[in-house]
């Protein structure tokens, strides 16, 4: 308190040296949030063990039921069990965020660190197709890609949506590379013969792999919504393959009857494990240590 | 000798704007006219089946479709420079006319959730910057990254879900009742709903973005300075601070339009709510490529606009910044 009231205005509190407090492996992370996604990740990919019923049954007799005992989240409008089609589900809404991520990092590498090694003049052509590439809307983009690639199944989706969700870290990984390009361990690698690739891998790869990070788990969260944004607007996986998304494309009817586990279940699920990845992706983004306000 | 510059800088621009355009257009062009599917479908309808090859070709002939890609690509940008743009295959209307029915509605919804969205989250960050570290910054940030990771369209099915279905106090679906579209106030209950998604969506990502510019900027010595010249709090953060990070904030709010505009699309298609969403969906779908190509070649102009004006204003600022270097600005977004 004192030390508060006889603070001079303007000088500057000097830093403190403080010990450095032994942390335990696990204190300052994400655990809740890891432990709810390993949770429904574990639960996705043992489904069979959780299932009580058989998700692609259709029990005409029990249609659009609301949670009871029988049915632990109710049924939905074709009396199918949402308890089990929610693991079951998830494993392929999962599967299609994991996959199309793993697609759209790898196109994002390839062409940001091309660009990134390039002469200014391609360098420049590459960042401005880029932009066109960006300004045509991503819906007609993807609707237009499954026109090419047929009915969309688990692969097809995946492309779809990695192809249109490269361009955020390709601009990334573009400017790391300028930024090291010119040290000596790449040119020196150059003068031996490495190929393009080999340099990539081995020496500029682990420089920005750790700023990319943070992008990639957001890639996976943008992904998931993707995935469940198309399925339910009936461009995404049909209705007999169930994944999050899928599920809540009844939802129409289920508005209709006002039956709102249909609705709020398979949501809820979709968006905690939304939220899990964004609290561990922001963990994964560089903690900048903040000096005290000046205000 | 400055103004020689400014003219070249802006006959620079305008070029580049224009070649990106024109190769849009080409890309759009291609892809729409190379996806595999029956133009015809959407012309003629079921009728296309039992079409005799005559017939077919006949059809073909008058929607101008037989001719090389290239060829009718030239005739296009031939039209299109005289204002036409051809006729809906669907709607056997010109297209203009089809859209003008609809984009008012779109400018509508998208423009009012732009201005909310500016505002709100400017009002937001400022608030979040001004409580920094304490428990209305923390909770509202925690309430922020819970409202980024709700779909637009879930949000839209709960917002039905509790009031068009169970307190039937909203309408869910539609930009106007029955014979009401002169109705200014039925227009705004049926605006409500979808406008409230499309802010919520996007209001926390802006925000958050000014707290943190803020949080940076407070730490700076010229606000050293100006405590210890004994300014208030309040006047060092609205006068100083806020209009320092104004203008990275609008060239921010400029690469913003068409990412607004773009997620209007998901909430029309939700509520039924007849706009241009819904329509470049459709012509993509049922390859009416005249009504496709307008809708790609508006939206696609606006976005390179935004992005050319946040790189102008961003180069004012600062006119060290390369071109090349502002659209790194852009990736945020993406996150």
């Amino acid at each position: 308190m004192t030390e508060h009231a006889f603070k001079i205005v303007g000088a500057r509190p000097t830093e403190e040296k403080r010990m450095p407090v032994k942390r335990k492996w696990y204190q300052g992370k994400p655990m809740i949030s890891l432990g709810i996604l390993a949770v429904i990740i574990l639960g996705c990919l043992f489904a069979e063990v959780l299932m009580t019923k058989d998700p692609m049954y259709m029990d005409l007799m029990n249609y659009n039921k609301a949670p009871d005992g029988e049915f632990l989240f109710g049924t939905d409008t074709m009396g199918r069990d949402i308890f089990s089609m929610i693991w079951y589900g998830g494993r392929i809404s999962l599967m299609i965020g994991v996959l199309s991520t793993v697609i759209s990092t790898l196109i994002a590498v390839v062409i940001g660190a091309f660009s990134g090694v390039a002469p200014q003049w391609l360098d420049n052509l590459i960042m401005r197709f880029t932009e066109i590439f960006l300004s045509i809307p991503a819906l007609l983009l993807v609707v237009l890609l499954q026109a090419i690639l047929g009915k969309a199944n688990i692969l097809s989706l995946s492309v779809v949506i990695g192809i249109t969700s490269w361009t955020s870290i390709a601009k990334v990984v573009r400017t790391e590379v300028r930024q090291i390009r010119n040290g000596e361990y790449v040119i020196a690698s150059r003068c031996m013969g490495g190929k393009f690739f080999h340099i990539l891998w081995n020496h500029l790869a682990p420089n920005f792999i750790s700023s990319i990070m943070f992008m990639v788990i957001m890639n996976v969260r943008s992904a998931i919504i993707s995935e469940s944004t198309l399925s339910f607007m009936g461009i995404g996986l049909p209705i007999e393959v169930i994944s999050w998304g899928s599920m809540l494309s009844l939802s129409e009817k289920a508005l209709m009857t006002g039956s709102w586990w249909i609705i709020l279940i398979p949501g809820t699920f979709l968006i905690v494990t939304l939220l899990c990845l964004t609290n561990v992706g922001n963990d994964l983004r560089k903690n900048v240590n903040r000096k005290e306000s000046n205000l | 000798m400055r103004k020689h510059n400014r003219i070249f800088y802006y006959g620079k621009k305008s070029l580049i704007f224009l070649l990106s355009v024109l190769v849009l257009s080409l890309v759009v062009f291609y892809v729409a006219r190379l996806a595999p599917g029956d133009p015809l479908v959407s012309y003629y309808g079921d009728r296309t089946e039992k079409m005799s090859p005559q017939e077919r070709e006949w059809a073909m002939e008058k929607l101008g479709l037989n001719e090389p890609i290239h060829v009718q690509y030239v005739k296009w940008i031939e039209n299109a420079f005289h204002g036409e743009f051809g006729i809906s295959f669907k709607y056997k209307q010109d297209v203009v006319e089809v859209i003008s029915g609809r984009i008012v509605n779109t400018l509508l919804l998208g423009g009012i959730g732009f201005l909310c969205i500016f505002v709100g989250s400017l009002l937001l960050g400022v608030f979040c910057a001004w409580h920094e570290e304490r428990l209305t910054d923390r909770v509202l940030c925690r309430l922020g990254t819970i409202s980024s990771c709700i779909p637009e369209f879930w949000l839209s099915l709960v917002l039905i879900l509790i009031f068009a279905v169970t307190f039937r106090i909203l309408p869910s679906s539609g930009a106007y009742s029955t014979g009401k579209a002169e109705d200014v106030g039925d227009r705004i209950i049926h605006l409500i709903l979808p406008l409230t998604v499309v802010t919520l969506e996007h209001l926390w990502y802006y925000a958050y973005m000014i707290r943190n510019k803020i949080l940076e900027e407070v730490r700076a010595d010229y606000v050293l300075l100006a405590k210890s010249k004994g300014l208030p709090k309040r006047s060092i953060l609205f006068k100083h601070c806020l209009r320092n990070v104004m203008p990275a904030y609008l060239s921010i709010m400029a690469i913003a339009v068409p990412h607004v505009l773009g997620g209007t699309f998901v909430v029309e298609s939700v509520f039924s709510y007849p706009g241009i969403g819904a329509l470049s969906y459709e012509s993509a779908r049922y390859h009416d490529y005249n009504l496709l190509m307008i809708l790609c070649m508006m939206s696609g102009i606006l976005v390179i606009f935004c992005n050319m004006l946040s790189q102008i204003i961003n180069e004012h600022i600062d006119p060290r910044m390369k071109a090349s270097e502002v659209t790194e600005t852009s990736e945020v977004k993406a996150v």
